[in-house]
C-alpha cells in the first residue's frame, strides 16, 4: 500500500489490525487519522446531500470563482476539478511555491530525475531551503542518502555527500557533512557568489568567499549531483535564478533538482496544460507556506474572488487574514481545518489512498497506484464511510 | 491592597528580529493526530526558539510568554531557548533571528515565505489563541 502522508508516496506500507507499519510519524498519523468533520452549511451541521447542493448554488452564482488546492487530491478528482472550473469560468490555485518549479521541470528548463536514480546513482546531495528529516522522514533512508545503490554500494560512508545551504541549522543540517547557513532573505546573493566561483572567480559577498569556492569545487566534481529544493529557496528567489544556476552546474558536472513539497499530488495538478492552472509566476509570486510545500495566494488575488472552493487545503491557517474577506468559502477537506472553521460551506471527504482508492504522482513524476488501505472505507472502530471528493467534484460538476 | 512593583509601569525591554519559519514533524503529527484546534497543536505551534542573548535582551526566559509585532500582525507566544547552546552545530548563536514552527500563529506575522522583521519583547498576556488570530470562533479542546 502506498502513503499519502507527503509527495514521497511510500508504497511499502502494511497495515495490520489497526497497525501501521513501515510508515514515518507522519504517515502514521495521516493514516490513523480519526478526525472527522461534519457537512455544514452557515457553520450549522446539516446533511450532506444538503452541503452539496448548497456548494454548487454558490458556484453556480459566483461570478468570480477561484479553486485552491487539490494538491491532496487523487488524480481523478483533480480532473473533475478543472473539468469543473473550466465550465464555471474559475481559475485554480495549487498553493504552492513549487509549482513554478515544477513546470520547469515538466516542460524541460531544468534537468531532473527520478528518486530511484538518486539510489543509484547521486555523489552529491544538496538540499537547500528543505529539511527532509522533518518534512520527508523517510526520504534520507529511502533514497538521498543512507541507502547503497547501484553505483553507490558505499552509501553515505563514503559514496555521498550531503550539504545542506539554509538559514537554520536543521535537524537535516545537522547530519550534513556540510553546512552553509544563508542570511534570512539573501538566498539570491548566495546562488550569485556560487555562480562566480563555479567560473573559478572569487565571490565579493556577505557569504564566507573561502567557503563558497570550496562549496563550488565539490559541486563541479561532482558524477551525479542532485538538488533537493524546498521551499526554503523556491520561495525565496527569482524562477529564473534556478535556471540559471542549473545551466551553470551542468556546465561543469551532472547536476538534477527535484522540488521537495508535502501535498503528495501537487505534482499532478501543477502539471496540468491548461489556462484554468496558475502556474505560480503571478499570483504565487509571494506566497506563504503553512504546510512543508503548502503555501497561499496573496490577499490582493483572493480579494479579487467573489467564491473560494478550498479543497484539500486550510487557507485560514496559511493565511489567517483571509478569514475577514468577502467571498464565500466553500471547504472539501476530509480533516478538520481552521478554514472549515469560518467556511459557508463544509464537506467531508474522503481521504485519497486512505479510504479512496485511485492514482497520484510521486514528486519525480513516477505514477503511483493508491490502493484503499481501509476496509469498506472505515477509517477505523466508530468511523462513517466518507463520500470520494471526486464524486462530490461530478455532483457539483452536473449542479453547476 | 495590590503590591505595585518598581517596573510594573515601565515599558518592557523591545527588540528587532527577523522571523524564520520551520516545519516541526512533531507539529504536524499533532495536527494530524488531535486537529488543529488542540492543545496539543496550540502547544507545539505557539512557540518561538531565540537565541539566549536575545532572550537576554528582553528580560524574558524559558517558557515565558513574549509579544511579537510585525507590520502584517501581533501574536503572544512562549519564548524558548535555543538548545544545545555549546554544540557549534546546534542552533545556538543566531542574535536577531527567531525561528517559529509554521503555524497560523507565525503565518499572522507575514505574508509569503520570505523572512519578516518583527519586535519581541516580553508580554503578561496570555499566549493567543486561534480565534484570537482568525475569525473563527471555536474554543480550544
Amino acid at each position: 500500500m502506498a502513503c499519502t502522508g507527503c509527495a514521497l508516496l511510500c508504497e511499502d506500507i502494511e497495515v495490520r489490525d489497526g497497525e501501521v507499519r513501515h510508515a514515518c510519524r507522519i504517515g502514521t498519523a495521516h493514516i490513523l487519522n480519526r478526525q472527522q468533520i461534519d457537512p455544514m452549511v452557515d457553520q450549522e451541521v446539516v446533511d450532506i446531500d444538503d452541503a452539496i447542493r448548497r456548494a454548487a448554488a454558490l458556484l453556480a452564482d459566483a461570478e468570480r470563482p477561484m479553486f485552491l488546492g487539490f494538491g491532496n487530491s487523487i488524480t481523478e478528482t483533480q480532473a473533475t476539478g478543472v473539468r469543473l472550473a473550466e465550465k464555471i469560468g474559475a481559475g485554480i490555485d495549487p498553493c504552492s511555491v513549487h509549482t513554478s518549479l515544477i513546470d520547469d521541470i515538466v516542460h524541460s528548463r531544468v534537468k531532473t530525475c527520478t528518486l530511484p536514480e538518486v539510489r543509484d546513482y547521486a555523489d552529491v546531495i544538496l538540499f537547500w531551503g528543505a529539511d527532509p528529516m522533518n518534512t520527508h522522514p523517510r526520504l534520507m533512508s529511502g533514497y538521498a542518502y543512507y541507502p547503497r545503490g547501484k553505483n553507490r554500494q558505499h552509501g553515505w560512508e563514503t559514496d555521498r555527500t550531503a550539504i545542506a545551504i539554509d538559514v537554520r541549522r536543521s535537524h537535516t543540517a545537522s547530519i550534513c557533512k556540510e553546512m552553509y547557513e544563508i542570511v534570512p532573505g539573501r538566498n539570491i546573493e548566495f546562488i550569485d557568489a556560487l555562480m562566480l566561483a563555479l567560473r573559478n572567480k572569487v565571490p565579493k559577498t556577505v557569504y564566507d568567499s573561502k567557503r563558497v569556492l570550496k562549496l563550488a569545487g565539490t559541486l563541479k566534481k561532482a558524477e551525479f549531483g542532485v538538488i533537493f529544493a524546498g521551499p526554503g529557496l523556491v520561495g525565496s528567489v527569482p524562477r529564473g535564478a534556478i535556471i540559471r544556476l542549473m545551466d551553470k552546474l551542468n556546465e561543469f558536472s551532472d547536476f538534477r533538482i527535484l522540488p521537495l513539497y508535502s501535498p503528495y499530488n501537487l505534482r499532478s495538478i501543477a502539471a496540468v496544460d491548461t489556462a484554468a492552472v496558475t502556474t505560480a509566476t503571478t499570483v504565487m509570486a509571494d506566497a506563504a507556506c503553512e504546510h512543508p510545500g503548502g503555501c497561499t495566494p496573496t490577499l490582493a488575488s483572493l480579494r479579487e474572488a467573489d467564491c473560494l472552493l478550498c479543497v484539500g487545503f486550510d487557507l485560514a491557517s496559511s493565511l489567517p487574514q483571509a478569514c475577514d474577506i468577502d467571498a464565500s468559502i466553500i471547504v472539501i477537506d476530509p480533516s478538520e481545518t481552521l478554514t472549515a472553521g469560518c467556511a459557508d460551506v463544509v464537506i467531508p471527504c474522503a481521504a485519497g489512498g486512505v479510504d479512496l482508492a485511485g492514482t497520484a504522482v510521486r514528486m519525480d513524476g513516477a505514477k503511483i497506484d493508491l490502493p484503499c488501505i481501509t476496509k469498506n472505507g472505515q477509517t477505523g472502530a466508530g468511523a462513517r464511510t466518507r463520500v470520494s471528493d471526486a464524486s462530490i467534484m461530478n455532483r457539483l460538476l452536473e449542479a453547476v | 491592597m495590590p503590591e505595585i512593583k518598581f517596573d510594573q509601569f515601565l515599558a518592557a525591554p523591545e527588540r528587532e528580529i527577523v522571523i524564520v519559519r520551520y516545519h516541526d514533524i512533531f507539529q504536524t503529527e499533532a495536527a494530524l493526530k488531535h486537529g488543529k484546534f488542540s492543545k496539543e497543536y496550540q502547544d507545539l505551534s505557539a512557540v518561538i526558539v531565540l537565541d539566549p542573548v536575545d532572550m537576554k535582551k528582553i528580560d524574558a526566559g524559558d517558557g515565558d510568554p513574549v509579544k511579537i509585532s510585525s507590520e502584517y500582525g501581533t501574536v503572544v507566544v512562549v519564548a524558548k531557548k535555543s538548545e544545545g547552546e555549546n554544540d557549534a552545530r546546534a542552533n545556538a548563536g543566531h542574535s536577531g533571528v527567531g525561528y517559529m514552527p509554521a503555524s497560523v500563529w507565525s503565518n499572522i506575522l507575514a505574508f509569503g515565505s520570505t523572512p519578516v522583521s518583527a519586535k519581541v519583547s516580553r508580554s503578561q498576556q496570555k499566549i493567543s489563541t486561534v480565534g484570537e488570530l482568525t475569525r473563527i470562533q471555536r474554543l480550544i479542546d
